[in-house]
């Protein structure tokens, strides 16, 4: 089975080449010279038999006419001593043999199949059976007379033997120049071969991902050495390793590496076509591995980037997600998915109509194509169920275009805006009830003439009447009543603020405790007891004594109506916080707390879980206004903040409690309005 | 595979083309063998000229006057080659050789084996006899007459030169110089040309003195200067080439060989040719005594034998 010629080694067919070149040259060669030599040898023996044949017919004359045969006989045989020589005889005008070179009698047949042509001598190519013999006939002739003839018979064989020997000759010798040239070209292809492994070996190192290997063999001196270059920020700079015309910026080569035939490192350091090969590899290797540390170094930042990118993504509270031009899901962040209780896999691919309720999902996916058909950015707000609950979400949907500003998909951030929502709806509503708060002052305000009018005159009436009388009874009642709506008045107004503030200095404790002291007994008839832990630094605000006063008696009682009726404990502490320029005040029960619907509410006017007639709703309300008159703040902390109890005797662990702080600035100036907050869990 | 195949076949078939030749050979069996005989020769009057050149130079000279013998008498000839002076004149002593032409030197030996002259030769210069010429350079002041010779450097064309050495000798003789009295005899180099080597020699002034036959110099003429060559002296005129037969020859063949060799005419063109051809301008009858004066040279001078050698 003979290999493929292509699977054939390097070493192999550069071996079949010489000989294959050698062959080529030496066969046709050989043959060439052959036929040549044959052709001019034949014809130098032409030549050389005519002129021997000429030569004795000369000579013989005078030994003719003279008949010295022994003379004749000398001449033929001198020349039969000639290698290629057959024979030579002489005949006379008559055709006898007068000598001859034969033994053992002369050939009769010979004497007539060649004569001279005229006084020419003529050739003729004889065949003997063993040998072919060039037969020249060449006439004795004196003064133009015929004598006789001189024969000469060259063996052409043996001058055609000395042609094959030549040929035989070259044949052998270009055998052994092919076995010399042998020796040497297995050296080279082994040379060559061994390169071209180590290159075959170097890019399998490349292939596995080892770029660190060399090729190319290493210089003796680098460039910068060899010119004494001092461009030590060029990249062949001190490098002996790569060579330079491959390395260097192009503003050290000049015009690339034609430019470099002169330079005398690119003389000295030039290779072959192999060298160049692995030079090049190795250049390659390197630009490959800075290549592939910059794409790893990209890959890096760029996974940073990606890694930012989602962590902001999916710790925005915001649904993020971007939808491609058929308004299918591309890619959503972690809110979204968590919104809808999908993994974030699962919902790319999909569309609104498949992963939002039926209404909600389309009416999403129609508003999704009006941007993507329009390109407009849009900005809705959107009322969703969740839970049972309304939420509501400000919807943002940006276009996304491509390089031709063609709409490609839009992104679309969506922003949980109920509590903003309540807010604005809070706000709605307190705009309301200033406005009515305005109202009810104004009208309180024209009421309490009348009413006081109304007041004086019942109770001027009641001296009037008898005791004990019915109409005094009834003046009693409308007495009593008068009061209850001059109350009612008095809160509208100061709801309102319109009645007058007088602010002085005061102490803050002995404010609380004289508020205190007015409901301490009322509130014990109810088995509330009022524990107080003031600071004994007795802090000095600037305020109105009465209206705070009343502040206080609003909170203690409306604490002790929150314990409703089954008796409890009031905590009232107080605290100076002197680096913060601020008082607070906290005033605790151990009740049932408040629910968290109401807390929001609690503080707006009109508000109240008191049965109607218990209550106005205006208590806290006030008690908010005259706390924000004097710059501080008032919130409620319910259910009340862990171990708050712990100094008293509390005898029930299971209430909550609720805890109302109010912060009082101790800076004179009333421009502090709002007050700093305080943390009251860390006093 | 075909595509291999092909190959192969591209590679192989300029080895096949080499196979076979491009002309062809004629078979011949070289195993029937005989020994072979030469045939005999027809029998024919045999003539033989001194070997002073080549046989083919000798075949060459006579060759139109033996046709024209054989034409004119009827009488077949054939030229023959002896290799030296020596065999020629063995083989005319041997009958070998009916008709000789020779020099006088060899004639006199072979009339001394009983061979007789019967025709000599007129010589290029239109005279039956010739002379040698002692020559030196015009401006050689010291060479004034033949007594001036002795102690000079001679160069003569040959030892046995008749008209180059031998006359020249005996004239020295006469005047009382013999040969141990010149400094130096040398003679021409190498073959052809001697006579005209000898005058180129004194004309270089290689020797004092030279020797040659008459008619020389007006060989030379426009190739150098005749006018820096002065004949010093001249010796006696002596007869020139002759034709002899051998002893025991037929006289009748001898006489109608004769009447045909005086017949030619130098005025004839076709005689002129063979004559030319032969290196003469006419045959003459001769008588043995004609040839008197060279034997007395001969003796003269204690030579006994020549073996032959230039005019």
């Amino acid at each position: 089975m003979i290999p493929r010629l292509s699977a054939l080694s390097f070493r192999t067919k550069i071996n079949c080449g010489i000989v294959l070149i050698v062959g080529l040259i030496a066969i046709p060669l050989a043959y060439l010279t052959w036929r040549a030599a044959a052709e001019s040898l034949q014809t130098e023996t032409r030549k050389r038999g005519l002129v021997l044949s000429e030569n004795l017919a000369m000579r013989v004359s005078d030994a003719m006419l003279s008949m010295d045969l022994l003379r004749m006989k000398n001449m033929v045989d001198e020349l039969k001593k000639v290698d290629d020589i057959s024979y030579a005889f002489i005949l006379d005008r008559q055709g006898s043999v007068l000598v001859h070179t034969f033994s053992g009698g002369f050939p009769v047949e010979l004497t007539d199949v060649n004569a001279p042509d005229g006084p020419k001598p003529h050739i003729r190519l004889l065949n003997t059976g063993r040998e072919f013999i060039d037969d020249f006939a060449a006439p004795v002739t004196i003064v133009g007379t015929p004598f006789g003839t001189a024969r000469i018979g060259l063996s052409r064989t043996k001058a055609e033997a000395a042609a094959d020997r030549l040929a035989l000759m070259i044949v052998f010798y270009s055998a052994a120049a092919m076995v010399a040239a042998l020796a040497p070209s297995t050296l080279f292809a082994r040379r060559v071969t061994e390169r071209i492994n180590r290159l075959k070996r170097h890019a399998e190192e490349v292939v596995r991902g080892n770029l660190d290997p060399r090729a190319g063999p290493d210089m003796a001196r680098a460039c910068s050495v060899m010119l004494d270059c001092d461009k030590t920020r060029c990249p062949s700079y001190g490098d002996n390793r790569r060579r330079c015309w491959l390395t260097a910026s192009p503003d050290q080569r000049g015009e690339g590496p034609e430019s470099c035939r002169d330079c005398p490192v690119y003389r000295e350091q030039k290779g072959d076509e192999i060298q160049d090969l692995a030079e090049t590899f190795d250049v390659m290797a390197v630009s490959l591995k800075t290549h592939l540390d910059e794409l790893r170094r990209a890959e890096r930042v760029l996974s940073r980037q990606e890694r930012l990118l989602r962590t902001i993504l999916d710790a925005t509270p915001d649904l993020v997600c971007l939808v491609d031009e058929n308004a299918r899901y591309l890619a959503v962040n972690r809110a979204f998915a968590n919104f809808l209780g999908l993994t974030s896999e699962a919902i790319v691919g999909t569309n609104d109509r498949d992963v939002f309720p039926e209404d909600e999902g389309e009416a999403m996916h129609e508003e999704n194509s009006r941007v993507l058909a329009a390109g407009r950015p849009s900005d809705r707000e959107v009322r969703l169920r969740r839970g049972g609950s309304p939420v509501w979400f400000h919807v943002v949907r940006v276009p996304v275009v491509d390089g031709s500003g063609r709409v490609i998909g839009l992104l679309r951030t969506a922003r949980d805006v109920t509590q903003l929502k309540q807010f604005q709806e809070q706000l709605i509503q307190s705009q309301k009830m200033e406005s009515l708060g305005k109202l009810a002052g104004g009208v309180a305000h024209e009421i309490n003439t009348p009413l006081g009018v109304i007041l004086g005159y019942s109770q001027l009436l009641q001296e009037d009447v008898p005791d004990g009388s019915q109409i005094q009874a009834d003046l009693q009642t409308i007495e009593k009543q008068a009061k209850v709506c001059r109350k009612i008045v008095a809160d509208l107004l100061g709801f309102s603020r319109q009645a007058e503030s007088a602010k002085i200095e005061m102490c803050f404790n002995n404010s609380l405790m004289e508020a205190i002291t007015l409901v301490r007994h009322a509130l014990s008839l109810e088995k509330v007891v009022i524990a107080t832990d003031l600071d004994e630094r007795m802090p000095i605000i600037y305020g109105d004594p009465e209206k705070l006063k009343q502040v206080w008696i609003n909170l203690l009682s409306n604490a002790s109506d929150a314990l409703d009726g089954r008796g409890g404990t009031l905590l009232v502490r107080s605290r100076l916080f002197a680096h913060e320029q601020k008082v607070t005040a906290w005033f605790a029960d151990d009740g049932p707390g408040i629910s968290p619907d109401n807390v929001g509410r609690i503080f707006d006017p009109f508000f109240t879980t008191k049965p109607v007639g218990q209550g106005t709703g205006l208590g806290l309300s006030v008690s908010f206004g005259i706390i924000k008159d004097h710059g501080g703040s008032i919130r409620v902390e319910t259910p009340a903040p862990e171990g708050f109890f712990d100094a008293l005797d509390a005898p029930d662990d299971d209430r909550p409690g609720t805890v109302f702080v109010v912060d009082l600035p101790l800076d004179h100036e009333e421009t502090i309005g709002g007050g700093l907050p305080a943390n009251a869990t860390e006093a | 595979m075909r595509r291999r195949e092909f190959l192969l076949a591209g590679l192989a078939l300029p080895l096949l083309a080499a196979c076979g030749r491009d002309e062809d050979a004629v078979r011949v069996d070289l195993s029937r063998r005989e020994e072979p005989v030469l045939r005999q020769l027809p029998r024919a009057v045999t003539y033989a000229y001194l070997p002073q050149y080549a046989h083919t130079v000798s075949y060459e000279r006579h060759r139109l006057l033996l046709d024209y013998i054989g034409r004119a008498t009827g009488i077949p000839l054939r030229q023959v080659f002896p290799d030296t002076f020596e065999e020629h004149v063995r083989m005319v002593e041997r009958g070998e050789i009916d008709i000789s032409f020779s020099n006088p030197f060899a004639y006199i030996r072979m009339a001394a084996s009983g061979a007789r002259a019967f025709a000599r030769i007129i010589e290029p210069s239109g005279k039956p006899d010739f002379k040698s010429q002692i020559i030196c350079r015009r401006d050689n002041k010291e060479l004034r007459t033949i007594a001036d010779c002795r102690g000079k450097r001679w160069m003569a064309v040959d030892p046995s030169s008749a008209g180059g050495y031998i006359y020249a000798l005996g004239e020295f003789f006469d005047n009382g110089i013999r040969r141990s009295d010149f400094a130096e005899i040398s003679f021409a180099p190498g073959p052809g040309g001697k006579q005209e080597k000898v005058v180129l020699a004194v004309f270089a002034g290689a020797c004092d003195i030279g020797s040659v036959r008459d008619g020389t110099l007006e060989i030379l003429r426009g190739r150098i200067d005749l006018a820096q060559i002065r004949v010093l002296a001249e010796s006696k005129s002596y007869p020139g080439w002759v034709y002899c037969a051998r002893a025991g020859f037929s006289p009748e063949i001898v006489e109608k060989i004769a009447r045909a060799m005086f017949a030619l005419r130098y005025n004839r063109p076709d005689d002129a040719a063979i004559l030319s051809a032969a290196g003469m301008r006419g045959i003459i009858p001769a008588v043995d005594a004609d040839y008197d004066s060279v034997r007395r040279l001969a003796e003269t001078l204690g030579l006994d034998a020549l073996p032959g050698g230039e005019e």
